[in-house]
């Protein structure tokens, strides 16, 4: 399991609450669970608050997807309790399509009734009967925790028929999906839970008025769900003031790549990216800070001149990357940035779902740009090409996916434009990644990639 | 419990039924396209400045296309919901950050529209772009490809396949009015691009059409039934054009002008028409009374005037033409001019200008004193050829052809080889330093030429000859001919003709798509304004004049004559050919000729024309290479209408109008390779065609019901394509057809096939009405006694032509490659007319509507929605 990351401050941890000790009961012991506090915000639910008094105060917690977009929580909640249509549904997305990320497994492994009880209280909140939690197969030991949990919470009458005595039933389903990157996507999951391909649909409608078998359906990151009950518990306002008020609550964030001591931090929104990095333990040792990828691999390269960027979804956004999966993965000076950017945008290019024309063709051409930089081989109006060509992917773009992706190579230009330059005009890798004998060879070589 | 959701205990049912209970299948169908409300309430929202009226419930585009507005798409599919894979259709919104697509995007009331913004536009771009990039296919065969005139190739080697020499020679006049001209002088650069060389050897293209046109000839003459005419006649304009020059050129607008429906006169200087045909070209290359006269008969035929004897800047001028009335001139008075060596003594009695002497010999001539005396003709053209070889014919004592590239970059290399049987003397490499002249006669004694080495390429291609010193050497001759290129008389410029002025290169200045000059009402085409080019080049030159001034006459926009004129002959690039591979071989039919010794002494046409069976076996040999969905691919449509694959024309490049080519695209990179895919019998995979819209696979699971097909694979290699790519044979396919019928372009087609009628074997039928029940025209019904089918029936069958008869939208799908769906759509009452030029749709028309040709159309009685079969693609207006 992944190390997880003091958290910077002593303040409250939403999502994964106190780090179990060692030999202490399994995250799937209900009665161990319940003791510490777990499907207490179900019975305010279903007690005090009532459907409205949940939208209410998620509404005024002010908390916001944690699947990377950082919609606000409230509106979309309250979009699927409104809508016409008497059935819908709440998903549940724990399909972590990051490869190199495993927060939301964390969460499923070691938290497995926050997720549950989250999802049933949204169920409760806009009049769901079924909660699906569709989670990545490959992680069987979430699936394993949250089936658990789920079947301990239904037995007590946490769940299913009549729950908790209101007269409302509401059945928490584990379904595990499994298939390509694209499944992170909202749509693109939906698809797969209804047994088709997975490939994203037009938004707007979007899966507030129409989603699961056309039904309004609320998605949600585990993570977001996850942290519902605590909001429950707490209150709006004290959730109000952990972290940045625009988007409050704490996030959990992975710290991989040039550093001491890589893992899981739960943090405040709003921590700057030198905290995250320093929580790992700061750069390895012998090793010089270069770069940080914020964001999986459509995010972006922040230089070190960025560190103090706050972790939030605009101030992220604003400097080239984004939230995304909560990756941050730190380059040192081995690293070579334009070799990095093309296999980022390749991946991406690769992971497309191939439905629109700008995804399918126009990453695959984004990355040959990249391919030609880390060649050497470059054309002159390669750059130019580049950024038209990410605009106008983004500018029709279908999903984030296509408008995200360009990312690696754009931050890599904005912020690493020398690195390029000593590749195109030099022939030169300062990393000695790209060595000069592949350059050379390159030079000779016509065509893209293949 | 007091809540607004929960519902209170008594409408509780007893027992909720479970969320799970309901099955997949059911909540798909309950929830597959969603129901919209028979009348809906009426909505009103701006779209390009317009207000238009549609219902609650419909998209933008369903809006759009219910009042006319054209938002091109190409995933969607009318009888679904929209998709948004091609991201084709997206549109400019008031107020959003990204346009959205329209075929997805709701329509609201008080929306404010635009479809053809710059950003939506450049979208669409980007996005033909990104498609084409990816686009391993070809729309034209190499061969049109290649012909300077775009003519369809394997449609007229079809006709003639068929035998049917008439509809071949129909085919060939909408490009190039005179076959049998064209099927003796031309050089055919069709030939070294045809694909059958991989199998074997070339198809003779020349020769067949040449073979197509005689017989038009032989009709016409034997029988006097008029030739087949390429378009509709149109009605008479009442405007008159006046063409000076005779020539290719010349005639071919005239020719085109006259079916355009205007008054033609030609003026010409020589006692004869014909220009560079007459005068320039050996009898027994074009015989002028059996094959040049009838030809041009099909011109007089048409009304045409040839006023002859008459020369502009000597009997009229400009000022004269146009106060006569004339409301359009075309100059197309051809190359004249023989250029000079620049060496000494290039004036000495015995030089001759090449162009000069050949006149003479094309009137019956000799010239005089040739008989007996060593000739050298310096050159390598054809001019240069027809030269040594009259000279040969006239006795000639020796013959020397002297030219200073290789044999193999010689202009008229197809030709040296029968010189050289005729006893020609070459000399390849070689050019003239100096002439040397007898001092008490000032007659020629020789020529001096020095020995080339070839360089670097030049703008040609071809290495250019650089002279190596010392390598002099004396050719002792009696006579030289001159034959190293012409230019065109310009010396008519000035008072009476002012406007008109020369380029650098001496030539006629004349817009290369619009063919304006710098006077208004006057027109240049052919060799005055591209310097001297072979005749398929001139002919193809005039008829694209001949729409400008038809253009012109008629008071319409010039400016989108470009892009009418690229509908009606595109050239893309082909990016690449998958190599054809044949077990069959056949060689070519050559054509035999006289014995050398013969021709030697005689003006008769040397080559022995095709026997007829000889032209239809040629035919069969084509591979047919054409796309099958050429003129019914919206790709192929959209790619020029947003200039995708449209370069800026260079004049200079005089590649006709609009030469496009997907290889210049910006994102050239990686693409596909896939294969064929014939197994089925009825539909034909093309997946190198295909632009993953996802069309077929939409249509095939929701509409049909048999989900034959889906998007496979990921990323870049995703491909709308069967599972495993297996064979349609082994998928659910019924073999209905609408896969092909919805696909956008070429990658899924009706088979073409030769098949007139479907058999059924009796003896292996079962009568389970399977056929009946997928048969999307409803061609074979259950009788009354069916089950007894087998007695009571001699022969059940399905007739292609009881199909065309059910009147359908899709119609045109299955019939479009029968031969005769033309008359029979029109003994049908619809309207099919084929035209010289497409009409645009008015999204093309450009700001300003300045497309009056469209307009007119769309109201005039005599509109033609369709180009029908005429090259050109019906726009879907």
């Amino acid at each position: 399991m992944t190390t997880i990351l003091p958290s910077p401050a002593s303040g409250p941890r939403p999502l994964l609450g106190d780090v179990p000790a060692a030999g202490g009961p399994a995250p799937t012991d209900l009665a161990a669970a319940v003791a510490g506090g777990a499907f207490a915000a179900l019975r305010t639910v279903v007690g005090d608050l009532g459907p409205t008094g949940t939208l209410v105060t998620i509404a005024a917690s002010g908390l916001r997807g944690r699947g990377g977009g950082g919609f606000p929580a409230g509106d979309k909640w309250r979009a699927v309790a409104s809508a016409d249509d008497p059935v819908r549904y709440v998903v549940a997305n724990g399909y972590e399509a990051d490869p190199a990320q495993a927060t939301g497994r964390l969460l499923m492994e070691t938290r497995p009734f926050a997720v549950v009880e989250g999802a049933a209280i949204a169920a409760l909140a806009v009049g769901a009967r079924e909660a699906i939690v569709a989670v990545r197969a490959e992680y069987a030991d979430a699936v394993r925790a949250l089936e658990a949990a789920a079947f301990a919470a239904e037995e007590a009458g946490y769940l299913g028929r009549d729950v908790l005595r209101s007269g409302r039933d509401v059945a928490v389903t584990i379904r595990t999906v499994q298939g390509a990157y694209m499944l992170g996507e909202e749509t693109v999951l939906l698809k797969a839970l209804e047994g088709r391909r997975g490939q994203p649909e037009q938004r707007p409608p979007h899966p507030s008025e129409r989603g699961l078998f056309g039904h309004p359906t609320l998605v949600h990151n585990v993570a977001t769900l996850a942290a519902v009950p605590w909001v429950v518990v707490h209150g709006a306002d004290a959730f109000r003031a952990i972290g940045d008020p625009d988007a409050p609550g704490t996030m959990l964030v992975q710290v991989s790549g040039a550093v001491a001591a890589p893992g899981i931090a739960e943090v405040p929104t709003g921590t700057t990216l030198r905290t995250l990095v320093d929580l790992a333990g700061g750069v390895a040792p012998g090793r010089t800070f270069k770069a940080v990828l914020v964001g999986g691999p459509t995010g972006g390269f922040l230089p070190a001149e960025l560190l103090d960027t706050p972790y939030t979804f605009a101030a992220l956004r604003d400097a080239g990357a984004h939230v995304g999966s909560g990756a941050v993965v730190v380059a040192d000076t081995t690293t070579c940035l334009v070799d990095l950017a093309r296999l980022l945008v390749r991946f991406s290019a690769d992971e497309a779902c191939g439905k629109t024309i700008p995804c399918r063709i126009g990453l695959r051409r984004l990355a040959e740009i990249g391919q030609r930089y880390a060649d050497g081989t470059a054309r002159p109006t390669d750059p130019q090409l580049l950024v038209d060509l990410a605009d106008d992917c983004a500018a029709s773009a279908l999903c984030d996916h296509e408008r995200l992706a360009p990312s690696p190579l754009r931050t890599a230009m904005r912020y690493f434009g020398p690195e390029i330059d000593d590749h195109v005009l030099r022939g030169t890798c300062p990393a000695g990644v790209c060595g000069p004998v592949r350059l050379a060879a390159a030079a000779g070589r016509q065509g893209g990639p293949r | 419990m007091t809540d607004v959701i929960a519902r209170p205990p008594d409408l509780v049912p007893a027992s909720p039924p479970a969320p799970a209970a309901e099955s997949l299948a059911e909540r798909l169908l309950r929830t597959q396209a969603p129901q919209r409300p028979q009348s809906a309430p009426a909505i009103r929202l701006e779209v390009d400045g317009r207000v238009v009226e549609g219902r609650e419930g419909q998209t933008i585009l369903e809006v759009c296309r219910d009042n006319g507005i054209e938002i091109p798409t190409l995933c969607y599919e009318p009888k679904l919901p929209g998709f948004g894979a091609c991201r084709m259709c997206v549109v400019d919104v008031e107020g959003e950050e990204h346009p959205p697509i329209s075929c997805s995007r709701a329509a609201e009331a008080g929306m404010v529209v635009r479809t053809q913004t710059e950003e939506v536009r450049r979208l669409r771009r980007t996005n033909l772009e990104l498609i084409f990039s990816d686009h391993n296919a070809y729309c034209l065969p190499p061969c049109q490809n290649k012909c300077p005139s775009h003519i369809d190739i394997p449609g007229f080697l079809k006709a003639n396949a068929e035998g049917e020499f008439r509809e071949s020679a129909r085919i060939f006049k909408r490009t190039i009015p005179f076959p049998s001209i064209l099927g003796r002088v031309c050089p055919a650069p069709c030939e070294e691009h045809c694909r059958r060389d991989e199998v074997d050897e070339a198809i003779a293209i020349r020769d067949s059409h040449r073979y197509a046109g005689d017989q038009v000839i032989r009709e016409m003459v034997e029988r006097d039934v008029d030739p087949p005419l390429p378009f509709e006649l149109q009605p008479p304009t009442g405007k008159r054009v006046a063409v000076v020059g005779s020539g290719p050129a010349g005639a071919s607008a005239a020719y085109y002008l006259l079916i355009a429906g205007h008054d033609v006169t030609i003026l010409e200087r020589d006692e004869a028409p014909g220009g560079m045909l007459r005068y320039g070209i050996p009898e027994y290359r074009l015989p002028k009374a059996r094959v040049l006269e009838p030809e041009y008969e099909s011109i007089t035929r048409l009304g045409g005037r040839f006023e002859c004897g008459r020369e502009l800047g000597r009997d009229f001028s400009l000022d004269d033409l146009q106060n006569q009335g004339y409301d359009a001139v075309v100059l197309a008075i051809g190359c004249y001019d023989t250029n000079k060596l620049g060496i000494p003594n290039e004036d000495a009695e015995g030089v001759i200008d090449g162009l000069e002497y050949l006149k003479i010999a094309t009137l019956g001539h000799t010239y005089p004193g040739h008989a007996g005396t060593r000739v050298v003709v310096i050159g390598g053209g054809f001019t240069a050829m027809d030269c040594v070889r009259t000279s040969v014919r006239q006795g000639a004592a020796e013959v020397t052809l002297v030219y200073r590239r290789d044999m193999k970059d010689m202009p008229a290399a197809s030709e040296v080889h029968e010189a050289i049987e005729e006893g020609v003397t070459t000399i390849f490499q070689a050019g003239p330093t100096r002439v040397l002249v007898d001092e008490a006669t000032g007659r020629v004694t020789g020529v001096e030429f020095i020995r080339m080495q070839l360089g670097a390429p030049d703008a040609s291609g071809r290495r250019r000859p650089e002279p190596a010193p010392g390598t002099e050497f004396v050719l002792e001759c009696d006579r030289v001919l001159l034959a190293i290129g012409q230019g065109p008389d310009l010396s008519w410029i000035g008072p009476g003709n002012e406007g008109a002025q020369a380029t650098k290169q001496r030539r006629l200045r004349a817009d290369a798509v619009t063919f304006e000059t710098g006077r208004a009402g006057v027109f240049g085409t052919g060799d005055v304004r591209n310097g001297a080019q072979t005749v398929v080049q001139a002919i193809a030159d005039g008829r694209r004049a001949a729409y400008a001034v038809d253009a012109y006459v008629r008071g319409l926009d010039l400016g989108a004559i470009r892009t009418r004129q690229t509908l009606a002959e595109p050239q893309p690039e082909f990016l690449s050919i998958v190599p054809f591979t044949s077990e069959v071989k056949e060689s070519r039919h050559r054509l035999s000729s006289l014995p050398a010794e013969e021709r030697r002494s005689t003006y008769v046409e040397y080559e022995i024309p095709y026997s007829r069976s000889e032209a239809v076996a040629e035919g069969t040999r084509c591979l047919q290479c054409t796309c099958e969905a050429i003129g019914y691919c919206d790709l192929r449509r959209l790619g020029i209408e947003y200039g995708t694959t449209l370069r800026t024309l260079e004049p200079r490049l005089n590649r006709g109008a609009g030469y496009r080519s997907v290889t210049e695209n910006r994102f050239t990179g990686y693409n596909h390779d896939y294969l064929r895919d014939d197994s089925h019998a009825f539909i034909l995979r093309e997946p190198s065609r295909c632009i993953d819209c996802g069309r077929c696979a939409n249509v095939c699971a929701e509409v049909v019901g048999a989900a034959c097909y889906d998007f496979m694979r990921i990323g870049f290699d995703t491909l709308v394509t069967t599972p495993l790519d297996m064979s349609l044979n082994d998928t659910p396919c019924v073999s209905c057809g609408r896969c092909a019928e919805t696909c956008p372009t070429g990658a899924l087609m009706p088979k073409p096939r030769i098949l007139e009628k479907y058999e059924v074997d009796e003896s292996r039928c079962i009568l389970c009405g399977i056929c009946v029940d997928a048969c999307p025209y409803d061609a074979l019904r259950c009788g009354p006694d069916f089950e007894l089918a087998h007695t009571s029936r001699e022969e059940p069958m399905i007739d292609l032509i009881a199909i065309a008869a059910v009147d359908r939208e899709t119609e045109m799908t299955y019939v479009r490659r029968e031969r005769d769906w033309a008359p029979r759509a029109l003994a049908a009452g619809r309207d099919i007319g084929p035209r010289m030029l497409p009409v645009l749709p008015a999204s093309l028309a450009g700001p300003g509507g300045g497309n009056g040709h469209a307009a007119a159309h769309a109201t005039g009685d005599n509109g033609h929605a369709a180009a029908g079969d005429a090259g050109g693609h019906a726009p879907h207006d």
